[in-house]
């Protein structure tokens, strides 16, 4: 297998959860083998484990009444037909 | 994506009035996140595309003698070790991300904190499927290469 193109193909396609079950028994059985390819490997997964798990994405506690603050008020028109 | 929190809070304010103003060209046989998701996402990349930086806190302070912006922001107040150690790595990780081009990071940023499908984010950024993937495996590479060392 081509290290450089094809299995870094492979280890994305897996990442993606997008494998075929031939290229991933394939993909398995080259990284038995190639510690290159096994070190790329792991720096992929670590990759996605740390922007993952070290990201905040919560809002501020002020934020959904800010948003309700903000929207544009109902026409007396409008609200007088329900 | 935006990488600063008051302007990220900023912009989903807006996405959220905008969707709220413009309701009537929701189309309701498609999932609603995904039509939220790109206002968002259009507005975000809008905002970078026009933004320069208009102050930028190493310049020196004119009439002042070496003295730049940095030196005027109060310290935070101390944190458990820990937390410090969490918060710098979440800062470091965050200027990595925010190094990629724009059209990388608001796949990274579908993918890898939204966790959206690669489907969903094609329906977002209204690109076909195989740009999507294509754009996450270099966004990963890059950022792979970015933060080995850490």
């Amino acid at each position: 297998m081509n290290c450089n193109k094809e299995a870094i193909q492979l280890m994305h396609q897996y990442l993606d959860g997008d494998i075929k079950k031939e290229d991933e028994d394939r993909l398995r059985l080259h990284l038995q083998t190639c510690s290159d390819c096994q070190r790329h490997f792991h720096e992929l997964k670590r990759t996605v484990a740390l922007i993952t798990s070290h990201t905040n994405l919560t809002t501020s506690s002020e934020f959904a009444n800010n948003v309700m603050a903000q929207l544009p008020k109902e026409k007396k028109r409008m609200s007088a037909k329900r | 994506m935006i990488g600063n929190r008051h302007e990220a809070e900023d912009l989903a304010q807006e996405a959220f009035l905008r969707a709220y103003v413009n309701i009537h060209s929701y189309d309701e046989k498609r999932k609603f996140s995904t039509w939220l998701y790109r206002i968002a996402t259009n507005l975000s990349i809008d905002r970078i595309r026009k933004k320069k930086p208009d102050v930028y806190l190493d310049a020196e302070i004119k009439g002042t003698d070496g003295i730049n912006l940095y030196a005027q922001i109060p310290n935070d107040e101390a944190l458990p070790e820990q937390q410090v150690e969490s918060l710098e790595m979440q800062t470091l990780i965050q200027e990595e991300i925010m190094s990629l081009p724009p059209k990388y990071r608001s796949v990274i940023a579908l993918r890898f904190m939204d966790e959206l499908s690669l489907k969903e984010i094609s329906e977002i950024l209204q690109l076909p499927v195989g740009t999507i993937k294509t754009r996450i495996h270099r966004g990963r590479e890059a950022l792979r290469k970015k933060l080995r060392h850490i």
